[in-house]
């Protein structure tokens, strides 16, 4: 069974006396259990917007969707599901171990249950050194942290996180990667959204591309329909220096790291051209290595081609 | 399960917000206020300071609901806080009761208190409290039980300052809302007339509750009249919440 299925879910916001808002726009999803699914999109595209509708937080102005088949509108879907918004924000004058305790509460566990709980998920996160000072003086960091935390009570099939390493140090990040990779291992269902592409490409199987509301793009990272192959690297060895001068000069980049020689070429088919040139100069071929654009450089030649529509 | 985890954290936020501070002001303006009006009332002390308590409870109680009752939703959607709580398997009008409850726990404790800190004082003054002084804080009580289900609604819809006033508004109306049906002859039959007829069956009518001049001067209220009152907050409030349930089922956070 699909963990999220999604079809034509749209959102208008009205405000009296203001434009009405199209936030998302028919948005058809459908994301396997025990999948990692990055939703990637400026500021303002909709990826919000999706969330708060998958956790029941806003009403969707018309299609519906569902967690492992239970309507998003039901309180049993939400069982299914532990969300960390954006930036968490708690109540400030309880501790990280109540905090935890009131959220088992509001999910039915008994107090052995929250106990086991806290065990799991303060060793996960590393909350055992904060348990129980009062979340006012918390970093954005540690509120993270305990964001995660809360997402994890129940121990949920499906985890939505919103953002969830936006603002914390390379430690911070590292540390939440990790966890993702954990609770994947263990079979959770992962959806969560993210500025940073670089962990997106990462940590996700699929992702999906927001424009403006709209999903313009989604499959794996390495399938992405339209992801150009940006060069090829050939790896060579074996080359004197002035056979190297010579094909240097016809490349358009140029490594070497000891012996080896790395020249890059716009296409395959000057990496064959280059690549006989390299064996009639007496060298031998080690490798040629297809260089796809970055996620980072796709995404921003996606946003240019829908924003010139 | 989920309403009382709710109602015991909005309990516990009220205390460390030290809301029960009130307790202290309360403290201190029934025992110098009962001694200013006691030098004017010659003879009259006792009755005084029973009717100076009682009125105080009446109206820091009041404050307490008005001003922590209307924000009392308000903060969580403006602070986010409500994100990882709706977000929970739980039905909306849940939390909404919970909040209520936790304030009405708040408000029990705080009126609990202020009537034991009379009782002693009137003790010390050397008089004595039959039932009526005990069913009339009982109403005063339950009279908060109207006004904070009324500020709870109005948290669901209007900002805390707006819902403030409103809620003050009804509160002073709400003991006086026989002006609304005695207006002079030459309105009958008028627009402003039926206007008021209309406020006068909207705005809860809390001198129901209202027994201070009974408590001061020792007069016998019967039980029957104490539980028709009840009975009547009762109904108000339920009514009120069921509407703030609704305004809040619908919201987007």
């Amino acid at each position: 069974m699909a963990a999220i299925v999604t079809r034509a879910l749209s959102k208008t916001y009205k405000v009296i006396g203001k434009a009405a808002v199209r936030s998302l726009r028919g948005l058809d999803l459908e994301i396997a259990e025990n999948e990692v699914f990055g939703f990637v999109g400026r500021n303002g595209a909709g990826k919000t917007t999706t969330i708060k509708l998958l956790c029941g937080l806003i009403h969707p102005s018309s299609g519906g969707a569902s967690l492992f088949g239970e309507d998003i509108r039901l309180r049993e879907a939400r069982r299914l599901v532990g969300y960390m918004p954006e930036q968490p924000y708690f109540y400030e004058y309880l501790t990280p171990r109540e905090t935890l305790t009131f959220y088992g509460r509001l999910r039915g566990l008994s107090a052995a249950q929250r106990q086991a709980q806290w065990d799991r998920v303060a060793g996960l996160l590393e909350l055992e050194d904060i348990a129980d000072r009062r979340i006012r003086g918390f970093s954005k960091g540690m509120r993270q942290r305990v964001g995660f935390a809360v997402a994890l009570v129940g121990d949920p099939p499906l985890l939505i996180l919103d953002e969830p390493m936006s603002g914390l140090d390379p430690i911070g990040r590292r540390m939440i990667r990790e966890a993702i990779l954990r609770l994947r291992d263990e079979g959770k269902t992962i959806f969560f959204s993210s500025h940073v592409l670089s962990d997106v490409e990462e940590l996700c199987d699929r992702i999906g591309m927001l424009v403006e509301g709209r999903l313009v793009h989604h499959g794996r990272v390495d399938e992405l329909p339209g992801r150009r192959m940006k060069e090829v690297e050939v790896s060579a060895e074996g080359l004197d220096g002035a056979a190297a001068a010579t094909l240097v000069a016809r490349s358009a980049g140029h490594r070497q790291i000891d012996q080896v020689h790395l020249f890059r070429v716009a296409d395959l088919e000057n990496a064959n051209a280059l690549a006989a040139e390299i064996l009639a100069a007496g060298g031998r071929i080690r490798e040629l290595q297809p260089v796809r654009e970055s996620l980072d450089d796709f995404f921003a030649r996606i946003q240019q081609k829908e924003a010139a529509k | 399960m989920r309403v009382l985890a709710v109602a015991g954290n909005t309990f516990r936020e009220a205390v460390r917000d030290k809301v029960l501070y009130v307790l202290l002001f309360f403290a201190i303006i029934v025992i110098l206020g009962s001694r200013a009006l006691g030098w004017i009332s010659v003879g009259q002390d006792l009755k005084i300071v029973k009717d100076f308590c009682l009125a105080s409870m009446s109206v820091f109680g009041a404050l307490i609901a008005i001003f922590v009752g209307t924000s009392l939703l308000y903060k969580e959607i403006d602070k986010k806080t409500l994100y990882t709580i709706i977000s929970q398997p739980m039905h909306r009008y849940e939390f909404v009761l919970g909040k209520y409850f936790g304030l009405v726990a708040l408000l029990a404790l705080a009126l609990g208190s202020m009537s034991a800190l009379s009782t002693a004082y009137i003790f010390v003054l050397g008089g004595k409290l039959n039932l009526v002084f005990f069913q009339a804080a009982l109403l005063n009580f339950w009279k908060l039980l109207v006004v904070t289900a009324l500020a709870v609604l109005l948290s669901a819809l209007t900002s805390p300052i707006l819902g403030a006033i409103i809620v003050f508004c009804c509160f002073v109306f709400g003991h006086a809302t026989g002006v609304f049906l005695d207006l002079p002859p030459q309105f009958n039959g008028t627009f402003t007339k039926h206007f008021f007829e209309v406020i006068y069956y909207c705005v809860p009518n809390l001198d129901n509750f209202n027994l201070h001049s009974e408590a001061a001067n020792d007069i016998p209220v019967s039980l029957a009249y104490t539980a028709w009152a009840l009975a009547y907050g009762t109904a108000y409030s339920a009514v009120l919440l069921i509407m703030a349930c609704l305004a809040f089922e619908g919201k987007d956070l």
